[in-house]
């Protein structure tokens, strides 16, 4: 997995790519925390970049939002591929994590 | 088209993972020759990795000596076969069904592995025979 992030006042916006699975999964979650700090208030998970998430990466993603949720920041998902939004909808997650279009839908929401 | 994959226990490499990349040659492999609409590669990649994983690392692993899996794609349908001599499990009624209209807070972390592969295979089949699990499952691009 690649990640990247851009920080602009209280808006994190971390981009991660690749595959992400049992493999890799906890090193997600890793990375995925070590970018938050504690002034950010709403954090925006872009995956568009992401060709493969099992049920591995769906519990880093779970962990992440339920602890963000404790914290009452926010937290979305957006740019899903057709492939990753197939098992976002198969196993409900997009009933539970808010997804986006878009960086900029994601940003207004 | 069909293709084969014969996974030994104790893994020959270091851990239980280093299987996936080979799980996921054999699709992209498949895939690319059948022309595989993307979320046909996805769900069979994700049941696949849940099955292996799960026979390779949960419960009482110490009888499992092989995994055969077996796949064979027909009609726009991918067919799974998969073989092992580990310790009886079988999928459709060993694990509990995961509560997915839970709010965020109270959903558990667990049990989403093998509801995924319950909901996106179909006409699944178990039985324990010769002392292994036969499983065998269907899964089409879309549900």
């Amino acid at each position: 997995m690649e990640f990247s992030h851009d920080r602009s006042g209280d808006t994190l916006v971390v981009n991660a790519s690749g595959r992400v699975d049992g493999s890799n999964a906890s090193d997600f979650l890793e990375s995925l925390q070590g970018m938050f700090e504690p002034g950010d208030q709403k954090i925006i998970l872009d995956l568009g970049g992401l060709e493969y998430i099992s049920s591995a990466g769906l519990r880093v993603l779970l962990m992440a939002a339920q602890n963000l949720d404790k914290q009452n920041k926010s937290f979305s998902i957006c740019s899903l591929t057709e492939a990753v939004g197939d098992v976002f909808r198969i196993s409900g997650f997009d009933q539970i994590i808010n997804v986006f279009p878009s960086v900029a839908d994601a940003k207004q929401g | 088209m069909q293709r084969s994959l014969h996974i030994p226990h104790p893994p020959e490499r270091d851990h239980p993972s280093d299987v996936l990349p080979r799980i996921e040659d054999m699709l992209n492999e498949m895939a690319e020759a059948e022309g595989w609409p993307i979320t046909l590669t996805m769900r069979a990649n994700l049941i696949l990795e849940e099955l292996v994983l799960n026979t390779l690392t949960y419960g009482d692993t110490s009888g499992l000596t092989e995994i055969d899996l077996k796949l064979e794609y027909q009609d726009h349908a991918l067919t799974i076969r998969l073989i092992d001599d580990g310790s009886p499990f079988n999928p459709l009624t060993d694990a509990p069904e995961p509560d997915v209209t839970l709010p965020l807070a109270e959903r558990p972390i667990g049990g989403l592995g093998v509801y995924l592969v319950r909901t996106m295979g179909e006409e699944l089949e178990y039985r324990r025979e010769d002392g292994r699990n036969r499983l065998k499952l269907v899964v089409h691009p879309e549900s």
